[in-house]
């Protein structure tokens, strides 16, 4: 310091760059936010919608973009509802969806996966569009979008486009999302009662081992059941939803869905689970999922109930 | 009641080890082996030298010309002179400018390495259980054997024996400030500040690392953010050291949290045979064996192996048993202690035996344990006498407490009890000077506070009670290796109980001096006016006006305290190999839990819990609920989530807080804490440690509830979801 001359302190600035260093940039327009992107190189960039997967990428030096793309300012922090639909702006703080009354009420398997992501310091920085955009096979919040029918509101050079959230989702950390588009929204359609279910060892701040999402929606078929966990990314299980026939599967119709879902599933083993360990979760939270979903059925009127 | 430290460490006003600086400092990183076994081929340092910003490297080929030459053959060499012995060891260290400076520096080392054999873990070793020939394998590094009695009559005529195994896994202590040091030389003197439990002990540690004599090394602790054990020895302290010698000046070097996992020193993994003989429904003779990892430790392979197999004796009386521990080498960092060390993990082995054996005979879990229970008077497994313990109390106001859960216990609920049983390590001295001024006292001693408040409440709470000054008359000072008081450092339980001792003795005789002065046979003191008040029967005198001249110069009364306790001996024609450890103090913990088992999944939900804590005298009795509810969720941790997961390949899986679980605050339950009273530990007043106790019998309580509520016994900790879920045969 003192006893070194300054100019070796000064190259040493410029030849040896903090492990993480990027350049912060935070455009206030779509368009802008669009620019940036569409002129950056493979790599250079990376988009930033709370950060609490991205700044681990970075602080393990996974990546080393130039620039990091806040979408903070961007007017997108929104939830509202349209005929019947929840629609989300991608960058809404989840800690804003788990504390809306309406949400809690319309969409509880929303609610619940949404609730028990990592910590209310956490969600209060984790947003919907950062959770779909990174893709993380792990994802609490993926197979509820799936189960939902979600539709995904994309924005890019060319315009916006609207795709259901499966065909929005390739494979683990990759999505159909253009280098230069960004989602904009998630429209969750109005769907009747639904339920979230996560297996972990610890309740807070923990990865679940297997998260099963169930919706019971007005079309056919009637029932969504998707699995989190597994590889390479969330999937709904069709072979095991059609198993249901009926908006209140007996208790034998629910274990044969649920064994349909262990089978069907695709796991591996990793430090947090084997892969028969998994199977054995999903067996019993499909069925539990289903067997809650029944219970927040609307209560058949009592007149009805008196002539059975 | 106030922690005078609570205020100032809110505002984060202290300097932990991880904040020290110094003017023209520099940064230190190390160069870590990626292999687990191994040795050096080639290691050139010379581009890292270049590496901007870099101000020192030092290699082993350094060591002999930084090092006297005695250093070179010490027991724990810097860096690795013959073989690398863990993944992550130190095989270099860099000091430089800025610390991404030493980082990139120390990553641009590319050592050439040649592979050896990788022995992770226990089952590599000894896939079965070792016969004596495989006893004689150079991985074996401690043995400790002793026996006593006619095992083989007993357990000949036994009318029933029952025989387990048990496995543990490693834990960490996960303190939340990372190791951190500073070191500097000042005219010839290696000055060292360090984030440690044991300023003498690094002191120490150093010299003979080091090969310099203790008088030219002054260590001084910082606040400790949390040590449980972790902090106990010299660690980063000699590369600090060396490259403050290499480069001239002041040198800092903390962890990262990944380093913190990878370079160990914590509890490793265990594998625990017990077989009992048991006659007319009593025990009457006791098999144990014990196999511990200790990683790449070279010291202390013997002490973690005989001090860990008099817990798998337990506070119960034997007619005969045979005691036999082997100390494995494997390519996991070095073994170190972690509260209560290896306590936690030898009783979930005998109290889930215990517990098992009970249920088997058909008898009250609590019932049989007080049948076997010490008493005072009784004769320990190496034939010391058993002092004044509160484990039959404890199991009494257990059982109470039990019988009140017991009724309308839900369908998928279990109650299991554990007993625990530590000796305080007062047999560790350590000095302590008071100096009662004018307005106030001040204690002068060699520990610093790691958190649990055992030196600034603890220590200030003895002299209160001996002299009746308020708590905020008194103040704890610090001093370094050169200026404190000698003290052993924050280990064993033994602050309050052993220091204690040496602050109660200097405070007697501040007030028998202060007695003669005023010609009374008894003082107390008290304040008045921010003034200290001499108060005899009904005489007041302020003690400014009863100071000598010389005294009144020096600032007060002064005394010095000192506490060395006589050594305590084993029966040593019991102890056919290795050290057996005397017990210094007989403390009892009694825990019960309550659980909810998910039958379809094997996830164990803690639903209450309750603590009863032999601990002789209350001498803070806030502090002491405080630190057996944090003892208790430190526990949960190792008997639910915590574990660290070694590759076949030697690599840690999970050197973060992601997948190394700690306790989260939703997995607490409500925890009862009770103290049982009236058993006399050898601390002020009769005061019995506490820090260690109430960790220990936390595993064993959930696993015995565990098996209460499904009938089922999990052999293994932690009990994860899935490995109860195997228990249960559900996969």
């Amino acid at each position: 310091m003192s006893d070194r001359p300054p100019q070796r302190k000064a190259i040493n600035r410029l030849l040896v760059e903090p492990s993480v260093s990027f350049q912060l940039v935070r455009p206030s327009t779509p368009e802008g936010a669009i620019r940036l992107l569409s002129q950056a190189g493979a790599g250079e960039i990376a988009v930033l919608a709370g950060g609490t997967d991205l700044s681990w990428d970075l602080d393990q030096a996974r990546i080393a973009p130039i620039q990091v793309l806040s979408l903070g300012k961007l007017p997108w922090k929104y939830l509202r509802w349209e005929n019947g639909s929840l629609v989300v702006g991608s960058t809404l703080p989840l800690r804003a969806l788990e504390l809306d009354p309406h949400v809690k009420r319309r969409l509880p398997g929303l609610w619940e996966a949404i609730r028990d992501v990592g910590s209310p310091a956490l969600r209060s920085r984790a947003t919907l569009g950062g959770n779909l955009g990174r893709c993380s096979p792990v994802s609490d919040l993926i197979p509820m979008l799936l189960a939902f029918d979600a539709r995904v509101r994309i924005v890019g050079p060319n315009g916006a486009r609207e795709h259901p959230v499966d065909m929005v989702l390739q494979e683990s950390r990759r999505t159909s999302l253009g280098p230069a588009e960004l989602i904009e929204s998630v429209i969750l359609p109005a769907s009747g009662p639904s339920a979230y279910l996560w297996q972990r060892v610890q309740p807070v701040n923990d990865i679940s081992q297997v998260g099963v999402a169930v919706a019971f929606v007005p079309e056919r078929p009637h029932w969504h059941i998707a699995l989190g966990g597994l590889q390479p990314r969330a999937r709904r299980l069709s072979e095991a939803e059609a198993v249901l026939r009926s908006a209140r599967p007996t208790r034998f119709e629910m274990e044969l869905a649920a064994q349909e879902a262990a089978r069907r599933a695709e796991f591996v083993s990793d430090k947090r689970a084997t892969e028969s360990y998994r199977r054995r979760l999903v067996a019993v939270l499909v069925r539990r999922a289903i067997q809650t979903t029944v219970e927040r059925m609307p209560k058949p009127s009592p007149a009805r109930k008196g002539t059975r | 009641m106030t922690r005078s430290d609570a205020e100032p460490k809110a505002r984060g006003a202290v300097e932990y080890g991880t904040d020290l600086a110094a003017p023209h400092m520099l940064w230190a990183a190390l160069v870590r082996s990626p292999i687990p076994h191994g040795r050096i081929v080639r290691m050139d340092l010379g581009p890292a030298r270049e590496m901007p910003g870099v101000v020192a490297v030092v290699g082993p080929d350094d060591l002999r010309d930084l090092l006297p030459k005695g250093a070179l053959e010490a027991e724990r060499p810097v860096f690795p002179l013959d073989e690398i012995r863990y993944r992550g060891e130190p095989i270099a260290a860099v000091a430089a400018e800025t610390l991404e400076q030493a980082r990139a520096a120390a990553a641009a080392v590319a050592p050439e390495l040649e592979s050896l054999r990788v022995d992770a873990r226990i089952e590599d070793i000894f896939p079965e259980w070792p016969s004596e020939a495989a006893a004689k394998d150079p991985r074996v590094v401690g043995h400790v054997h002793a026996r006593y009695g006619d095992l083989d009559a007993k357990f000949r005529n036994a009318e029933l024996v029952h025989s387990e195994t048990y496995r543990t896994s490693g834990v960490h202590q996960v303190a939340i400030e990372p190791h951190a040091c500073l070191a500097e030389v000042r005219d010839g003197t290696f000055h060292v500040r360090s984030s440690t439990q044991t300023p003498f002990g690094v002191r120490d540690d150093l010299a003979s690392i080091l090969g310099v004599p203790p008088s030219r090394l002054v260590v001084e602790g910082t606040w400790v953010g949390g040590g449980f054990g972790g902090k106990g020895a010299a660690f980063l302290e000699p590369y600090a050291v060396l490259l403050a010698v290499a480069s001239g000046r002041p040198v800092k070097l903390s962890l990262t949290f990944e380093e913190e996992f990878e370079l160990g020193r914590t509890t490793l993994p265990s594998i625990i045979r017990l077989d009992t003989a048991v006659s007319r429904g009593r025990i009457v003779g006791r098999r144990v064996r014990l196999l511990l990892d200790t990683g790449a430790s070279l010291p202390g392979r013997d002490f973690a192996v005989g001090y860990s197999i008099g817990f798998l004796l337990g506070p119960y009386r034997t007619e005969a048993y045979e005691i036999e521990g082997f100390a494995l080498q494997t390519n996991q960092p070095p073994f170190g202690p972690h509260r209560a060390p290896f306590a936690p993990q030898s009783v979930f082995a005998l109290e889930s035996h215990i517990d098992g054996l009970a249920r088997r005979l058909g008898v009250d879990p609590i019932e049989f344990r007080k049948l076997h229970a010490w008493r005072e008077g009784d004769r320990t497994a190496y034939d010391q006498p058993v002092g004044p313990f509160g484990l039959e109390a404890g199991l009494e106001a257990a059982a109470r407490t039990a019988g009140v859960w017991r009724t309308g216990l839900p369908p998928g609920h279990g109650i299991g009890v554990a007993c625990g049983f530590w000796s305080t390590a007062t047999g560790a001295g350590g000095e302590a000077r008071l100096r009662l001024r004018p307005n106030g006292l001040t204690i002068l001693q060699g520990e610093r506070e790691i958190g649990n408040g055992s030196v600034i409440r603890g220590l200030a709470a003895v002299a209160e009670r001996v002299l009746g000054l308020p708590d905020d008359a008194i103040r704890v000072e610090y001093g370094d290796t050169a200026t404190a008081p000698f003290d052993s450092g924050v280990f064993g339980s033994r602050t309050l109980g052993a220091l204690g001792q040496a602050v109660e003795k200097a405070a007697r005789s501040l007030a028998h001096t202060l007695a003669s002065r005023v010609g009374a046979p008894a003082i107390r003191l008290e304040m008045k006016n921010d003034q200290v008040v001499v108060v005899a029967g009904r005489r007041r005198q302020k003690l400014a006006d009863l100071l000598t001249p010389a005294e009144r110069t020096a600032g007060g009364v002064v005394a010095l305290g000192k506490h060395y306790a006589p050594e305590r001996t084993v029966d040593a024609s019991r102890v056919l190999a290795g050290t057996v450890y005397p017990y210094q103090d007989f403390t009892a913990a009694v825990h019960l839990a309550e659980v909810e088992v998910d039958r379809e999944t094997g996830h164990v939900r803690v639903v209450r819990y309750a603590a009863f804590q032999d601990v002789g005298v209350a001498v803070d009795p806030p502090g002491l609920t405080g630190q057996v509810e944090g003892g208790v969720v430190m526990g949960l941790g190792t008997a639910l989530s915590e574990e660290m997961l070694w590759t076949p390949e030697g690599r840690l899986a999970n050197p973060g807080l992601l997948d190394y679980r700690l306790p989260r605050i939703r997995d607490v339950p409500p925890i009862h804490v009770k103290t049982i009273e009236g058993f006399a530990g050898a601390g002020p007043f009769g005061a019995k440690g506490v820090g260690e106790p109430p960790i220990i019998p936390v595993p064993a309580a959930v696993a015995n509830a565990v098996a209460d509520a499904t009938g089922t016994r999990v052999f293994e900790l932690p009990l994860t979801p899935e490995r109860v879920a195997r228990a249960l045969k559900l996969l």
